[in-house]
């Protein structure tokens, strides 16, 4: 009897357990862990902090569910207005300015040059640098009195007046976007570059051979080399700039006023207050700009790959 | 028997023996002596200490926290923490359920966290140190009250004074301190001249620039009612300070980069000769002692310039407390109570920028003014104003405060060029949603 049962199950149990099926419980036990890190690490925070931000959570206590009070509060503010212009701004002023400078430099670099190694590491360097010296270092330069900037403008007599960089409406704005190019194009050159020297250099022949211009050839046979590339490094570098808190708190504090104040400034100061669902609310009121932003890029990237 | 005989007869395992019961004997005889000694022996204590500008002040609570843990067979752990970055790191042990058994705060803090019950009631350890030490002050005490029990120890007295250059301001004629914000104004605008401007006071969004509460409160203005609920910024007094700080704003004698300055702004600026008048706790006149004795000896210390409602010169109260969530507390209150003994604290005075708390300490020799810096902290602790006087200190007060309302609102005006009334508008509408909150 016993026999019977062990000799009709194990049939069953062998055919259930297949090697096709096999490979697949053995492949899901392999990214197991992935999943768990990513539910743990991104998925979990990610759906908290949306929950937070629909409620009055402080620090210290477990916070009432409050819907969308948060976010009609920050909509009232004139900060919260200034933290979205400013976001857009920056973002689109110092991609548009990364890339001028990523996509020059490299286009020169590219170039049979003698010492471009030695150029191109040299390029580098912002990059390399850690922000908190690189941002702090900028803020040296713009002091007022002793700052490098003014140093040169009254030294050399260009300007005679003290410009105080950071401290005026005007100039608050140009100077954190400066300082954020200067640390950021290297990203962009050296995407850049590796894209420009992954293009076959016959079609710059053929190019050439049909009479193509420079500019046609950059036109026609660089650009699409180098787009995909670009539209990558466009969809990084907005995330990571809308995102950066350093280069604004390091130099401005998002002051003067509320000239330069960019939503993960405006959260920080919303912990600082330990009222933590109106900090979550301005992080999660971030999310579509930079949902759109995906989606704009990857259905780009979709249209190239098709 | 001879002694080689009784040598043999004392086998090692008889010594060891031996020597274990005399060991159990002295353990069993002497445990209720040292439990009564040492009734916190083998727990473990973490302290975060307040990080100030004085490094031997520093190194000072450092070890006296290890001393005491020494000598009561307490493992301490002693953090040291910035106290530009408190906030940040108690909210975050706050949520991670980290916290330390013992921790330095500033008493803005400790209010708003008191009421998320952070903190245990240590009535009994402020009544027991306050009696061993002639009494609190009452400034001192009627700010430290905190509903449903006291949850901090103060510790310390801050507060601003008004350092001025005296070799700049005698040369120009001016031989005494302001007495009003207008002759401060006058004094500065004589002495402005590039590279030096001459009020280097901060209107940024830092802890500095909310001195400008006391300016606007010297001028009658009030940030809510005196029931501590209805925002009363936009009123003529706001309006009168309003045009003050504007009139000083385009005399130019705020120093350029005081919108953006962060905490160490105004120190930086003083010290590298850059203005005339700063207004500070006097870690700026600790940091010339060292850095720039001509500076230091050129320095003059007095209260601040009083308004037309009058002088507001609030101390600022820095607080030892205890966490709920400690599983020490008992060991938390006796260090708490050992720190406040005069052997400790006369001589950490003696190195930090504070001001007594009680009134017995007034007789510590620090504060026998010949140091000009702690004679001034003592003045400001007689005869200073409690923190937020006229408006009442309640939660919402602190959180306004640490939300920098008053700056922001003289940032629309000097640097926006709103009117003032749009400005106080804002700063009214942000204050009462935060005073609605409690």
């Amino acid at each position: 009897m016993s026999l019977s049962v062990e000799t009709s199950a194990a049939p069953r149990r062998a055919r259930w357990l297949n090697a096709s099926r096999r490979v697949h419980l053995f492949a899901y036990a392999m990214v197991l862990p992935a999943i768990v890190l990513i539910l743990g690490l991104v998925a979990y925070p990610f759906f908290y902090a949306i929950y937070v931000a629909f409620t009055d959570r402080m620090v210290g206590s477990v916070g009432n569910w409050v819907g969308f009070a948060n976010f009609r509060y920050l909509a009232q503010t004139a900060t919260f207005s200034s933290a979205i212009w400013n976001t857009i701004v920056i973002v689109l002023v110092t991609d548009v300015l990364k890339l001028l400078i990523g996509l020059g430099l490299a286009l020169l670099v590219n170039q049979n040059l003698p010492g471009r190694g030695l150029f191109r590491a040299f390029l580098m360097l912002p990059w390399a640098m850690p922000a908190f010296v690189a941002f702090l270092t900028w803020r040296v330069l713009y002091q007022p009195i002793g700052g490098g900037l003014n140093l040169i403008l009254t030294q050399t007599g260009l300007y005679p007046h003290v410009i105080d960089w950071l401290g005026q409406r005007q100039t608050a704005m140009p100077s954190v976007i400066l300082a954020s190019v200067w640390r950021g194009f290297p990203f962009w050159f050296i995407s850049i570059l590796a894209a420009l020297q992954s293009i076959p250099k016959d079609l710059y022949e053929a190019a050439r051979v049909d009479g193509a211009n420079a500019w046609e050839r950059f036109w026609m046979v660089t650009f699409p080399g180098i787009r995909q590339v670009l539209i990558i490094t466009t969809l990084l570098s907005s995330i990571w700039t809308a995102n950066a808190f350093e280069h604004v708190w390091l130099l401005t504090q998002g002051g003067p006023s509320d000239a330069t104040m960019v939503f993960p400034v405006l959260a920080f100061f919303g912990m600082q207050t330990q009222r933590i669902g109106e900090a979550a609310a301005v992080s999660v009121a971030m999310l579509p700009v930079l949902a759109i932003l995906v989606i704009v890029a990857t259905s780009m990237l979709q249209k190239d790959e098709d | 028997m001879t002694l080689q005989h009784r040598m043999r007869a004392w086998t090692r395992r008889r010594f060891m023996l031996a020597a274990s019961a005399v060991a159990l004997a002295v353990t069993v005889g002497g445990a209720p002596a040292m439990a009564q000694d040492k009734p916190f022996a083998g727990t473990k204590l973490t302290f975060w200490g307040g990080l100030i500008y004085s490094e031997a002040a520093n190194k000072m609570l450092v070890d006296a926290v290890n001393a005491w843990g020494e000598a009561n067979g307490v493992r301490t752990d002693v953090v040291m923490i910035n106290q530009n970055e408190i906030v940040q790191k108690l909210s975050a042990a706050v949520e991670s359920k980290t916290l330390p058994d013992a921790v330095d705060l500033s008493l803005e803090l400790l209010l708003v966290l008191s009421r998320q019950g952070v903190f245990v009631p240590i009535d009994d350890v402020y009544e027991a140190v306050g009696k061993e030490g002639g009494g609190w002050y009452d400034a001192v005490d009627k700010a430290s009250a905190v509903e449903g029990g006291r949850t901090g120890l103060p510790s310390g007295v801050g507060g601003n004074l008004l350092l001025r250059r005296t070799d700049l301001l005698t040369a120009a004629g001016f031989d005494k301190a302001p007495a009003s914000w207008d002759e401060l104004v006058a004094q500065s605008a004589a002495v402005t001249a590039a590279p030096v401007a001459g009020l280097g006071l901060a209107l940024s969004n830092v802890g500095d620039g909310n001195m400008q509460l006391s300016v606007l409160q010297s001028f009658g203005g009030r940030l809510a009612d005196d029931a501590g609920k209805t925002v009363t910024i936009k009123s003529d007094a706001t309006r009168a300070y309003l045009t003050w700080l504007k009139g000083a704003w385009d005399k130019g004698v705020f120093p350029p980069g005081n919108a953006t300055w962060d905490g160490a702004g105004d120190n930086q600026s003083y010290l590298s000769g850059q203005t005339a008048f700063i207004a500070n706790t006097g870690s700026v006149g600790l940091a010339a002692k060292k850095q720039d004795p001509e500076l230091y000896d050129a320095t003059a210390y007095s209260a601040l310039p009083a308004g037309p409602a009058g002088r507001i010169s609030p101390i600022m109260l820095q607080m030892r407390a205890i966490p709920a969530a400690s599983t020490n507390q008992a060991a938390a209150k006796a260090l708490l109570a050992h720190l406040a003994k005069p052997e400790f604290a006369s001589a950490y005075y003696e190195q930090a920028i504070y001001g007594p708390v009680l009134k017995g300490e007034a007789k510590f020799p620090v504060f026998d003014g010949k140091d000009p810096i702690h004679a001034g902290l003592l003045d400001l602790v007689e005869n200073g104003t409690a923190p937020g006087y006229p408006d009442v200190y309640n939660a919402a007060f602190a959180d306004a405060f640490s939300n920098f309302i008053v700056p922001k609102m003289a940032q629309r005006v000097v640097i926006d060029g709103w009117d003032f009334d749009r400005a106080m508008d804002e700063a009214q509408s942000q204050a009462q949603v935060i005073y609605d909150k409690y």
